[in-house]
């Protein structure tokens, strides 16, 4: 049933995208007026409407495959959905989207401490202190390898502590690379 | 000068000591960059400038294309190991390397990647000195419609990637396709399908989405069952790996993959705009396409490895065959090689190669030596990374997701693309339960872009006539093999099932 509903909802997002978004901004006037050229909405549109025919016989191969199924109903679903948002994959999905949205505020040492603290958690990590310093270590480790050592800017984010720590770290690299080099 | 007074100076050049020393660090620098998730190997070569500012312009084209060729061979440890290509051209190494890592076979497939890395790697090297001006002259009679034909026989994979599965295959490619229309088009900046969003603008990267698809996706599906260690089962043996060398039955088995994947990786590196990424996706297709046994791709077998790691080293080779006889760079490393000859002065151009051959000749013997060291080089470097693998999973899981953080974020900078690659992980999980297929979105974006700017170019250039777009004798012939590619995987069920009623 979980398959047949993401293939509808596909299905009608794209039917929606398809009258709405394909084309964001106007066409210049000169793109316009040219006839041999392939409008930017030719496309996007051509590859829409491949997708909706194939999804309208992905829906009914679907069906066709479950009818008559004790489980291919909606009842059947429904209590499905509980016992997903108790799930540890759940709660991983929560820590990354919730990492993903403070990274850019946080900056990435406080992101990656909290990841890899309460990712180990979830993964089954009872020794809360050998994983909370495991956790500073390894994004020390990280945080000098790619930013101090390998030039990758990672964010030091938006907060004025946080920021001036991550600073200090790179002047401290950057310090320690000038001696050896 | 004659070819052996070429090859002479060219030797000279790189088995100087100093030179040969520098020759060394590189290839180390480069595996271990393209080791490193979020590292491309564009990312490798520019890191290496900063060695090359004492240097004279030879000793630097000859050490930057040293780090370039390792990095792309790097790039496999980390796409066999955890399934996080190192650099983008080592993704389709992951459809075929991890599976073989989770049966226990993480040292062989090590060792296959790095044969035929260097097997590709030097194929590319003899066909740049021997070549090099025939085949640019060649590369440059690809018109648009050429070249979307060749993107479109990257495409015709679809069908037989997943036989059990051919429509929700094809839906899946095509959600790619779709993906890759976001953001700005190419020819003329309109904005498309961003839903309003700034962040999207750019377009969706292909990195963040196969990042997310493949390695975060993996590590929420080990979420759920508490795991205490990767062991045997997992494929890395608790961090012991040995690379071990295909045997010599294994080798003559993927000889024409070898030889095929190498013409083809060093072709496609010199076509302007492809270089390694396209070449490993298109000859990993054309590979499944003319396999005896296309249903076992993507289960871990040694010839989808061989395939795509010879064809992007292979694609080394080829990106420097514009840059020393046109001056023109194949590919973006390429581009930044360029930029360091420029810096030193270098007239970069027609002339270059009847002025002073002894770029070809250093650069050629450079991504020999390169190429055969590096193997050694891989194997060290492999056994290091896969001690990672010992560490229980609660400490590896996490770490694994920090990877994929900086290879997402590191590829442009922008926080966008690590919020793609979390979104991405999770659609990998509803990719799963509805037996869609993570490979055909990757495809269908690594070639989406290409595929429409070149099919525009063309529809514009034919002005809008189709039959004259590929009425080419090089579109032509291979749209026609494309198509018959294309519908034999759907054609040949319904011929056996009348044939059986019959």
């Amino acid at each position: 049933m979980f398959e047949l509903i993401i293939n509808i909802l596909l299905f009608v997002f794209l039917g929606y995208t398809f009258f709405t978004h394909v084309l964001e901004a106007p066409v210049p006037v000169k793109v316009q007026n040219n006839p041999y050229a392939l409008q930017p909405d030719v496309w996007p549109k051509a590859i829409i409407i491949l997708l909706e025919i194939c999804l309208i016989i992905n829906i009914i191969q679907i069906i066709k495959r479950n009818k008559g199924k004790e489980d291919f109903t909606l009842k059947a679903f429904a209590s499905s959905i509980p016992e997903f948002f108790k799930s540890r994959m759940f709660l991983g999905i929560v820590i990354l989207i919730v990492a993903s949205l403070i990274l850019e505020t946080v900056g990435f040492m406080v992101t990656a401490l909290l990841i890899l603290f309460f990712y180990g958690m979830l993964l089954g990590e009872r020794n809360i202190v050998r994983l909370l310093i495991a956790s500073v270590c390894i994004t020390l480790f990280l945080y000098i390898v790619f930013s101090g050592m390998l030039s990758v800017n990672l964010p030091r984010g938006t907060i004025g502590f946080l920021r001036n720590f991550a600073l200090f770290l790179e002047s401290v690299v950057a310090g320690v690379k000038g001696i050896f080099g | 000068m004659s070819m052996m007074e070429l090859l002479m100076s060219g030797i000279s050049a790189v088995f100087n000591p100093s030179m040969f020393f520098m020759v060394c660090v590189a290839i180390i620098l480069g595996t271990v960059f393209g080791a490193l998730p979020g590292v491309s190997a564009t990312m490798a070569v520019a890191l290496g400038l900063t060695f090359t500012y004492t240097m004279e312009p030879i000793p630097a084209i000859v050490f930057l294309t040293a780090i370039y060729c390792s990095s792309i061979t790097g790039g496999s440890i980390t796409a066999i190991l955890f399934k996080i290509p190192g650099v983008p051209s080592s993704a389709p190494t992951t459809f075929d390397g991890y599976p073989m890592a989770q049966r226990g076979e993480a040292g062989k497939a090590l060792g296959v990647a790095l044969l035929a890395s260097a097997i590709g790697g030097l194929i590319s090297a003899i066909a740049m000195f021997a070549l090099s001006q025939p085949l640019t002259a060649a590369a440059l009679q690809f018109g648009p419609a050429d070249l979307f034909a060749i993107t479109f026989m990257g495409l015709s994979i679809l069908t037989c990637l997943d036989s059990d599965h051919v429509l929700t295959t094809i839906i899946s490619g095509l959600l790619g396709l779709l993906l890759a229309c976001i953001g700005q088009d190419k020819m003329y900046a309109v904005q498309r399908l961003t839903y309003g969003s700034q962040q999207l603008l750019a377009g969706v990267e292909m990195i963040p989405v196969l990042i997310g698809l493949f390695a975060v996706t993996e590590v929420l599906k080990q979420t759920n069952p508490k795991k205490k260690r990767m062991t045997g089962d997992d494929g890395i043996g608790g961090g012991k790996v040995n690379t071990q060398m295909p045997s010599i039955k294994e080798i003559l088995s993927i000889k024409w993959t070898l030889l095929r994947c190498s013409v083809v990786g060093t072709v496609v590196g010199i076509l302007p705009g492809a270089g390694a990424t396209i070449a490993s996706f298109l000859c990993y297709t054309m590979e499944n396409k003319i396999s005896k046994y296309p249903e076992k791709f993507g289960t871990g077998i040694i010839d989808g490895i061989a395939a795509s790691e010879a064809s992007n080293n292979a694609a080394t080779g080829g990106a420097m065959v514009p840059l020393l006889s046109l001056g023109i760079p194949g590919g973006n490393a390429a581009a930044v090689m360029m930029s360091a000859l420029t810096l030193k002065g270098v007239q970069l151009g027609p002339l270059l190669l009847t002025n002073q051959p002894e770029y070809l000749s250093a650069t050629f013997v450079s991504m020999i030596v390169t190429n055969i060291l590096m193997v050694v080089v891989a194997m060290a470097i492999a056994k290091v990374f896969a001690q990672i693998l010992a560490i229980p999973y609660s400490y590896l899981g996490p770490i694994i997701v920090m990877l994929a953080l900086i290879g997402s974020y590191a590829n442009q900078m922008a926080i966008a693309d690590v919020r793609i690659m979390v979104l991405a992980g999770v659609l990998g999980l509803l990719v799963k339960v509805c037996h869609f297929n993570s490979a055909a979105i990757v495809l269908g974006l690594v070639l989406g872009s290409m595929c429409e700017s070149n099919f525009s170019r063309a529809y514009l250039m034919s002005k809008a006539n189709l039959g004259a777009m590929f009425f080419r004798p090089i579109a032509g012939v291979i749209m026609i093999v494309c198509i018959i590619l294309l519908i034999t995987p759907i054609i040949m069920p319904l011929i056996k099932k009348n044939k059986a009623k019959a």
